[in-house]
């Protein structure tokens, strides 16, 4: 009963929110492909049991958690991805669109953002959660999350300053 | 108030990639796999409630078990009647403080205020232990084309039953035997 009509309802939910789910997920992953197998496991899991998007942290706690278990699944990947998500590894880019070179040069930048702040900054700006709701999908206090995303602007107008 | 709102626009106007179509369709078969899933949850224990109540042998049993208990339950009415009657005697004859611990509220010859409560026994335990499972292959219910695992149990049922008053205890036990269909599902 109310699963067929969740059943339905999901496709303008992921149209809505997936992108910025997806580009979430990249975080711990080298390829798009890898990304998307974590969405789908995580959007999957997640709807069967809440039937409806209400608790976006809870989403995206559950995309982190099921990337997290991706890395542990293959002690090479672990391995390689550790030294990836350790800090300021310009190889993991986000996927972007971008339309000039200012923009591919902003989107170079945040891919050189050290990690913890790339996270926030992914989560607030392309996903548009509160900080209320990025600490409770990172498991960090409001203030950490609001002061990581002070830092990742700061460093990113540093960077795209002229030398 | 916020220097960074520039930088916060921009941030904005570079748009993350969509993701693949592929992605779409390979969330909607495992919707729709989770929702078969959870269909097929739900029509099991129906089904096998179903047959469990309109099996012959598991219909025997109950009326066999009904039956055994209410004649043994009969028979202990009689006796806790015939018991009440000769504690009855005994309070008109003995001190009222000699009887009340086994029956407290007989106030006198004619008062039975509280006799009935003496009698009344109030189920205090089940156990219904299986001994023997088999089972007995695949079968086709009628006008049905999912195959039918028919497993036979054969338990022992037994119930208690205690009296708070007089501390008094009723145990009835008997064989039953339970035929259960399970849907199979094919791979």
């Amino acid at each position: 009963m109310d699963n067929i009509a969740s059943h339905e309802d999901w496709k303008s939910c992921f149209s809505e929110i997936g992108p910025g789910l997806l580009l979430f997920a990249r975080q711990w992953t080298r390829s798009a492909a890898d990304a998307e197998d974590i969405v789908q496991e995580a959007f999957v899991k997640f709807w069967r049991r809440n039937h409806k998007i209400n608790n976006r942290a809870l989403l995206y706690a559950t995309v982190r958690s099921i990337a997290l278990d991706f890395i542990r699944r293959d002690k090479r990947r672990a391995r390689r991805e550790a030294t990836v998500v350790a800090d300021a590894d310009p190889t993991i880019e986000p996927q972007f669109k971008w339309e000039d070179e200012a923009q591919s040069a902003l989107a170079a930048a945040v891919s050189c953002l050290p990690h913890d702040q790339r996270e926030v900054l992914v989560l607030k700006i392309w996903n548009e959660l509160t900080f209320s709701e990025i600490a409770g999908a990172l498991g960090i206090s409001q203030n950490t999350a609001a002061s990581r995303y002070r830092y990742a602007l700061a460093n990113l107008k540093k960077s795209l300053q002229p030398q | 108030m916020n220097d960074f709102s520039e930088l916060e626009n921009d941030l904005r106007a570079l748009r993350p990639a969509r993701p693949s179509p592929v992605l779409f369709e390979r969330i909607e078969e495992a919707m729709a796999e989770n929702y078969k899933a959870s269909a097929a949850a739900d029509a099991g224990p129906k089904i096998k409630w179903f047959w469990r109540f309109t099996e012959t042998p598991y219909r025997f049993g109950i009326g066999l078990a009904a039956a055994a208990a209410a004649v043994i339950l009969l028979i202990a009415r009689i006796n806790t009647d015939q018991t009440r009657n000769e504690n009855t005697e005994i309070a008109q004859v003995s001190p009222s403080s000699q009887t009340r611990p086994v029956l407290p509220s007989f106030s006198g010859r004619n008062g039975v205020n509280g006799s009935m409560s003496s009698n009344k026994f109030v189920p205090s335990g089940a156990t219904q232990v299986v001994y023997n499972t088999r089972d007995e292959g695949l079968q086709f219910a009628d006008g049905s084309k999912q195959p039918l695992r028919r497993l036979r149990y054969q338990t022992q049922q037994t119930w208690q039953w205690r009296n708070p008053s007089t501390g008094a205890s009723l145990r009835v036990s008997y064989p039953s035997e339970e035929v259960v269909l399970i849907p199979v599902s094919g791979q």
